[in-house]
């Protein structure tokens, strides 16, 4: 059956090509096409991730969803201690973030500050990666805030120079100081750098009333892959029901479903190319299979049942798929390979896009051998799916009927 | 001769009923897919720039000339109330709203973030933009301490309708003040912007808070059609910072080019992939009824009348696929159009990106006319093959051939 469906192929040449043709397009198309939007997904999930939000957070339970002081981790030291014990983890600190009013000579602006543990932020985050003037904060900078680019333009702030904090401490009252501009940091996102400023918790836990209290603890872990089964390693470690430890997935849940939205856009657009290849491929399929309607009729009446004529159409679209898409796969892979290592580069969809949260105007492909397995599986699917209608066709008609049509 | 041409091509396009069908069928279901993601992709930019419109820029809008490049108010427009007047006597301007701005903190007794408070005259602004529709919850009341937030701002500062909420920021001396406010209602605008960090509070209230005269503004939004107008308002305004919608919303227009070139790019491919469906399945006819054109050919029929029929054949074909595809398009368009793709569960995700959580399509009669260029052109394309192999046609030999 194998040897009649090849001679068969090459005895159609027409149908033969155009299949394959056909095939190769879908194949190339929807590799490239999902690689690229799963690498442009993993890159903005991977540059929010690195550059402040921990992979898994952990929090008083109603901090993030009514806020206030009173949802405060207390006891810091006893939960780092904890969670020291945890091989997986590769670094963990302890935020105290507020929000209030930074004041230049001339200027205002409404900024979040927050009080970090310089050392430990080095390994945690990219906030010293992301120096651009002075120095990034130490255990001992005392008054010294480490303020993002953008809020640094709208303060019209110099190195060096001093400015008045207005906010309030975990304890409700007021707080007031001046602190002094030591460093100017620029990741990238717009929103961050144009609201965020960082001081020593050594000095601003005495302002904030804040010693061993956090607003939230992050932490950072060696595979991002195991997040799932380290968060429950952590809540089991903890064993306190008045904490909570949220993953990445739900800590950038919009991220995550703009992503899914993105997806399900890209998915349909993607849709309608397969939909018209498909008919095309089945009305070839079918345009071929009702020009041999004679044939099969003298295949049927000689003693081949109707298992053998689907088998025979099942041959001939397994290799004219495959011919496609051995030749499409490695084509398909080794773009989304260079791709994944050498990005497209789009000047300026960084600073178009920045109230979007895009901060890079790289747009990397990813090249994962599990999705294009399941890609090139789609694409076995469809071809096979395109022989049903004619299979169908065929037997609608009797052996005999059929040996006799023209 | 013309009404027999007509007679017989018709009769041959249905002659395998089955493969004609599946023609149509592909036709139909892969250009109103065509027409429906077109119009969904379009509707949601259409809506985005109509909005962002409405709620802020206008169609042109005009600020001091420092005022984009350093946000303060020492940069306000000092004659904005004499320059609306003007505008208003201009022809060509459907609609002119004066609006103040200041960047500052807005807190809660839990929660604080960062806020740009709006002075607005929600009378002007329902002429200007209908204001009123990007209403979500609660009413547009700013009597007394009233405010309406965006739906992000509110999301972040976790507050309802009734909410108090405390705004301070530098006022035009230089002197940090606050003001409480109560939230009356919640607004969605789709401006990213504005549904992340605005408050708006009436005009006269926010002026007095902030010092600032009552014929200042920082920004001057004009509603118009007139393509001419921002060219004399530059002109008008040399010492003014004059811009357009686009010029204001540089990634609009990168999202309408974007939005162009890939419905451009998929109508290409699906037709290509359309043609080569035709073409595969008019040469098959044609060389199956080889003999019936030999005979033709043979009793002296002129080849110019089998190319005739042929084409007919293919228009046919063509016309019902066509036919069939304009009316799936519109009924999908229409649904669209009314009732939208309701995409709720990702509401956060859409809010945060400035789109609705049901995205509504749009239709125009260009995706029913091109799309009918295309189809018809490629039917035609599709036969010019198989009538080379007509035209190359011995009669004799081909009536002698075993069939």
């Amino acid at each position: 059956m194998f040897k009649l469906a090849i001679k068969n192929i090459l005895f159609y040449k027409g149908r033969s090509i155009t299949t394959s043709v056909l095939t190769f397009v879908s194949t190339m198309l929807f590799v490239v096409f999902v690689s690229m939007q799963d690498g442009s997904h993993n890159a903005m999930l991977e540059n929010s991730l690195k550059i402040y939000t921990g992979a898994i957070e952990i929090y008083h339970k109603e901090y993030r969803d009514v806020g206030g002081n009173e949802y405060l981790i207390q006891d810091v030291k006893t939960i780092i201690d904890k969670l020291s014990q945890i091989d997986a983890i590769e670094a963990v600190s302890a935020r105290y973030e507020t929000y209030g009013l930074l004041s230049s000579k001339g200027q205002s602006a409404a900024s979040m500050v927050a009080g970090i543990e310089p050392s430990k932020e080095r390994v945690l985050s990219s906030l010293y990666a992301a120096l651009r003037e002075g120095e990034f904060l130490s255990d001992t900078s005392g008054n010294c805030l480490y303020m993002g680019a953008e809020l640094v333009k709208k303060l019209r702030l110099k190195m060096g120079e001093e400015l008045a904090f207005v906010g309030s401490a975990s304890d409700n009252s007021f707080a007031a100081d001046i602190f002094k501009l030591c460093g100017v940091f620029k990741t990238g996102s717009f929103e961050f750098d144009s609201s965020s400023s960082f001081i020593s918790r050594s000095y601003f836990d005495k302002l904030m009333n804040g010693e061993n209290k956090a607003s939230y603890i992050p932490v950072k872990i060696k595979n991002l892959d195991e997040v799932d089964a380290l968060n429950s390693k952590i809540v089991e470690v903890l064993n306190d029901e008045e904490l909570e430890s949220l993953t990445w997935k739900t800590l950038m849940k919009t991220l995550v479903e703009a992503m899914e939205v993105d997806n399900i856009f890209g998915y349909i657009s993607l849709s309608l190319f397969f939909v018209v290849i498909f008919f095309v491929i089945m009305i070839y399929g079918f345009v071929n299979v009702s020009s041999r309607i004679k044939e099969f009729g003298v295949l049927r009446c000689i003693g081949l049942s109707k298992s053998n004529i689907f088998l025979l159409l099942f041959y001939e679209i397994f290799i004219l798929s495959s011919a496609a898409i051995v030749l499409a796969a490695p084509l398909a892979a080794s773009i989304c390979y260079y791709y994944s290592i050498n990005p497209i580069v789009i000047e300026g969809i960084a600073e178009m896009y920045k109230d979007y949260g895009i901060v890079s105007d790289e747009v990397p492909f990813d090249f994962n051998i599990f999705t294009i397995s399941w890609n090139l599986g789609v694409i076995y699917v469809l071809n096979f799916l395109s022989v049903i209608y004619p299979y169908m066709y065929i037997n609608s008609f009797k052996p005999i009927e059929a040996s006799r049509h023209v | 001769m013309f009404k027999l041409l007509v007679k017989m091509a018709w009769k041959n396009s249905f002659l395998r009923l089955s493969r004609t069908l599946l023609v149509i069928m592909m036709i139909g279901v892969s250009m109103s897919m065509m027409l429906g993601i077109q119009g969904l992709y379009d509707g949601m930019t259409v809506n985005m720039i109509d909005k962002n419109k409405r709620s802020d820029s206008g169609d042109i809008s005009i600020y001091a000339k420092e005022y984009r490049i350093e946000k303060d108010l020492k940069h306000t427009i000092k004659n904005a109330a004499q320059i609306k007047e003007q505008l208003q006597k201009r022809e060509g301007i459907e609609a002119v709203v004066l609006r103040l701005r200041a960047e500052g903190l807005a807190s809660t007794a839990r929660k604080s973030t960062f806020t740009t408070i709006n002075a607005i005259d929600l009378a002007e602004e329902e002429s200007f933009g209908k204001f009123s529709a990007f209403l979500k919850e609660g009413e547009l009341d700013l009597d007394k301490r009233g405010a309406l937030v965006g739906i992000e701002l509110a999301k972040t500062l976790k507050i309802r309708i009734g909410s108090k909420v405390i705004f301070s920021t530098q006022d035009v001396s230089g002197e940090i003040n606050s003001i409480a406010l109560k939230v009356t209602g919640i607004v969605q605008t789709t401006n990213i912007v504005l549904d992340k960090s605005a408050i708006f509070v009436q005009s006269k209230k926010l002026y007095t808070f902030l010092g600032v005269g009552a014929d200042e503004a920082t920004q001057i939004a004009i509603k118009s059609h007139d393509e001419k107008l921002y060219a004399s308002l530059k002109e008008t305004y040399p010492n003014l910072d004059v811009k357009s919608f686009l010029e204001l919303q540089p990634m609009m227009k990168m999202m309408q080019e974007m939005m162009r070139i890939f419905n451009s790019i998929t109508f290409f491919i699906v037709m290509s992939v359309v043609f080569i469906g035709i073409l595969g399945v008019m040469y098959v006819s044609v060389l199956d009824r080889i003999r019936e054109f030999g005979i033709m050919l043979g009793i002296g029929m002129h080849y110019k009348y089998i190319r005739l029929q042929i084409f007919l054949e293919a228009l046919f074909v063509g016309f019902i696929g066509y036919a069939s595809g304009a009316i799936l398009g519109i009924i999908l368009l229409v649904y669209l159009r009314d009732y939208g793709l309701d995409l709720s569960a990702f509401a956060d995700a859409m809010q945060s990106f400035g789109y609705e959580t049901t995205v509504h399509g749009t239709i125009k009669f260009s995706y029913f006319s091109t799309t009918f260029l295309a189809i018809m052109s490629a039917s035609v394309l599709s036969v010019l093959i198989p009538l080379r192999k007509i035209k190359t046609l011995k009669p004799i030999e081909v009536i002698k051939a075993e069939k």
